[in-house]
């Protein structure tokens, strides 16, 4: 058993400090198959950037109420008696004062000019109560200040700062007849909320004439189980009988079609793209064998089984995947992580997101490389296992 | 054996290697003649719209509504020969995911403009506009939820309600519509009376989404446009007036860097694949020199082996293009119906089918031309010294 594990201990080394010899056909796998992990990964870091912008926005101890049927905030409609209505609900946090944590908020869209391109897109404005801000984790005002109640001011999320232009700190901006100042910029914990414009909800009812017509309503739960409570009375008020949700739950739903969608062309793409490196990879690997045809033959010649040989192979074709797969998650990090993006999101609005990189997909895109290297090894390892001794010394 | 035989016999010695690059080729054809025919439908989308099409719709946005009022308004501007309106309904059919391109719009004037794009018979007109609750069904929508013409059907919206609190709105369908012969367009759509809606949503009223309005003649638009956005200046609701192109341009756009980032993606697979083959083409002829040396022994001459070996680099583009186009087109016309409502005409045109034939050729010429001309001035001496 020890012998066996020397032979074949040594006859990698022997391969893998071959590869030196065959440079160019060996660098040209790397490249093809980091190329395919690049590919690969470039698509997933889209999907799960997005995907965390937009899940990472809900919160469990946070419920969402939207009118029935109305999937989205856009769509929603709820009115002042109902905003009422769910105020005195159960399963609601309260201030000392008894007073409900609770946020009648207004949705609209309005347009921006993105910066890459000049051409107009839509833009969430978000008229927000008192407790809005509240409501939200992590939100912070890093430049200029919060707006000023009842009057007509707006403080702009940090990815919509980025990705428009217009937005700047102290520029009066026009939505239609109104004019706006903006004030502020706030960060979110890199939620969805930072691709928003927020303004008193009042001056913006007013002024968008939506005088007694709300979106959505957020309420703080006393427990994330609390939500149970809230959605019985919900349906027990035929007044009511809106979609009560956690704000999880409803970000999800938000975000999966479109991640579902950038990963569905991800994958299918990255493996008819391996299946080429596939091809370069048995090449460098057959040439691998018959460059060391003599070298095997002697080998088994004085006394080293086909096991070694074809161990052997299979580690160099493996290495040169590793490497390949390495190389692609790296490249993809450089070139990747952290670019940002924007995209119509489920609200019909914007979304500015960052691609993101995670463990668990480079682990994917090293699997995959190994996968190649694997097959690719394979067959050219059988044969060195089975090349016929006198044939290889004559070669 | 003539030249034919030897090529195919060489290009299939080592099956696996083959069949792989093969296999490569066919993905690289595929996803070129698959992005090639989604990019053609998105540039043709833009110039199939009618040039004298304008589209009239609230300045902030183009989801905020717009008074009814300002629809006889606008017909009354000089140069413009007739308008529409229409507003989305956010229709949905028995789950919300059944999702409904629904549109309430005024009978007479939307059915006159959209004759362009639809063909609807005169009959059908008079029954869509004698009919409160009728619908007018595309054959595509009505083909998909098996509806006839006759059938009561409820339709749901997730935008309004009624007076009554319900959010159903039962619709009897007085037509089935086709496109006008030679337009490809999407016919997944449905339209209904505005009246309707308009009397029994619980807000909203007299408001309606956007206007279409059809001038007198395409040097008309810029006039028309700016008169129209004039006029309503300083009011409530403030307009943003486009030619229907123009508009939606801007729209697709919206979806921004993401298509773009996909197609420099899958551009960069393309290129790559291409790389890996021409790569691996190139080791083969290679490996094969001292063959080539007993070949010129033989007496072939130099032209001769030129030809065999860049006949099997072509031979293998070809082997692997031609159905990775097939493939290509079978992936288009299957896409063609759900991907209609956003890009209407997909398909693999006479035109990339022509470029991807010369792409096989230039990947088989390119790949082969540099071992070929190894091969034709090698001397046989040279080659076969060579292992």
């Amino acid at each position: 058993m020890r012998s066996l594990l020397l032979q074949v201990a040594a006859v990698t080394t022997i391969n893998l400090k071959s590869i030196s010899q065959r440079l160019w056909l060996s660098l040209s796998t790397v490249v093809a198959i980091a190329l395919v992990v690049v590919v690969l990964l470039a698509f997933l870091a889209m999907a799960n950037g997005f995907k965390r912008t937009i899940e990472g926005s809900g919160a469990d101890d946070i419920g969402i109420v939207l009118r029935g049927g109305s999937q989205a905030e856009v769509n929603s409609t709820i009115t002042r008696e109902q905003v009422r209505l769910i105020e005195d609900g159960p399963g609601i946090a309260r201030r000392a004062d008894g007073k409900a944590l609770v946020s009648a908020e207004l949705y609209l869209v309005v347009d921006g000019i993105k910066r890459t391109t000049g051409t107009k897109a839509n833009l969430p404005l978000r008229g927000i109560g008192e407790q809005g801000a509240a409501l939200r984790k992590g939100i912070t005002i890093t430049a200029g200040r919060m707006f000023n109640r009842g009057s007509n001011e707006i403080v702009i999320g940090k990815g919509l700062a980025r990705e428009f232009t217009g937005l700047e700190i102290g520029s009066a901006v026009g939505f239609g007849t109104t004019r706006w100042t903006v004030v502020g910029v706030f960060e979110a914990d890199g939620s969805v909320f930072e691709s928003e414009i927020w303004g008193d909800l009042p001056v913006v009812q007013s002024l968008f004439n939506r005088n007694n017509y709300f979106q959505t309503v957020r309420v703080r739960l006393a427990s994330p189980a609390a939500l149970d409570a809230l959605k019985s009375y919900n349906d027990g008020d035929a007044r009511l009988k809106l979609d009560v949700k956690s704000e999880n739950a409803y970000f999800a739903d938000q975000s999966s079609q479109t991640s579902d969608l950038i990963q569905k062309l991800g994958w299918p793409l990255a493996i008819a793209m391996a299946f080429g490196a596939l091809a370069g990879a048995l090449n460098t690997m057959y040439s691998s064998v018959a460059a060391r045809a003599t070298e095997i033959a002697t080998l088994r010649a004085i006394g080293f089984g086909g096991f070694s040989a074809f161990v052997g192979t299979l580690a160099e074709s493996l290495a040169l995947a590793a490497i390949g797969g390495v190389l692609g998650a790296a490249a993809t990090y450089l070139a990747f992580d952290g670019l940002t993006a924007s995209t119509l999101g489920g609200n019909f609005t914007q979304v500015v997101f960052n691609f993101k990189l995670s463990p668990a997909l480079i682990g994917e895109g090293v699997t995959l490389a190994l996968i190649v290297g694997l097959i690719g090894g394979l067959f050219p390892a059988l044969r060195a296992a089975r090349m016929p001794i006198v044939a290889g010394l004559y070669a | 054996m003539n030249d034919f035989v030897l090529v195919r016999k060489n290009l299939f010695r080592r099956k696996l290697r083959a069949v792989l690059m093969i296999a490569s080729i066919l993905v690289a054809f595929m996803i070129f003649g698959v992005l090639a025919a989604f990019y053609t439908a998105f540039t043709a989308n833009e110039d199939r719209s009618a040039a004298d099409r304008l589209v009239t719709v609230n300045k902030i946005n183009f989801t905020q509504p717009l008074p009814i009022a300002y629809y006889n308004r606008v017909r009354a501007v000089q140069g413009v020969r007739q308008v529409t309106h229409a507003n989305w309904f956010g229709g949905y059919y028995q789950d919300p995911k059944n999702v409904l391109i629904a549109m309430a719009v005024e009978p007479e004037t939307y059915t006159e403009i959209f004759s362009r794009d639809f063909d609807f018979p005169a009959e059908m007109r008079q029954a869509f506009m004698r009919d409160r609750t009728g619908a007018l069904v595309g054959e595509a929508m009505a083909r998909k939820w098996g509806w006839k013409v006759g059938d009561h059907v409820p339709i749901q919206s997730n935008i309004f309600t009624q007076h009554s609190g319900s959010r159903t709105w039962d619709m009897t369908i007085v037509g089935i519509f086709k496109p006008q012969s030679g337009q490809q367009v999407d016919t997944n759509l449905m339209f209904f009376q505005y009246a309707y809606l308009d009397e029994t949503r619980s807000f909203g009223k007299d408001t309606i989404g956007w206007l279409v309005l059809k001038t007198a003649a395409p040097s008309e638009n810029d006039s028309v446009s700016k008169t129209v956005d004039a006029m309503f200046v300083n009011s409530i609701a403030e307009t943003s007036t486009d030619t229907e192109k123009a508009f939606n341009k801007a729209f697709a756009a919206q979806f921004g860097n993401i298509a773009l980032i996909v197609v420099l993606v899958v551009g960069a697979a393309f290129v790559t694949i291409l790389m890996i083959v021409g790569n691996t083409m190139a080791l083969t002829i290679r490996e094969r020199t001292r063959e080539i040396g007993v070949l010129k022994t033989l007496g072939f001459p130099g032209g001769r082996i030129l030809r065999l070996v860049l006949g099997e680099s072509v031979l293998l583009a070809l082997l692997g293009g031609i159905p990775g186009l097939l493939l290509a087109w079978l992936i288009t016309s299957t896409l063609r119906q759900s991907v209609a409502n956003m890009l209407p005409g997909l398909t693999l045109t006479a035109v990339i089918v022509a470029e991807g034939l010369g792409l096989m050729l230039a990947l088989g010429l390119i790949t082969g031309i540099i071992p070929a001309l190894n091969a034709m001035q090698l001397k046989i001496a040279a080659a076969l010294g060579r292992g």
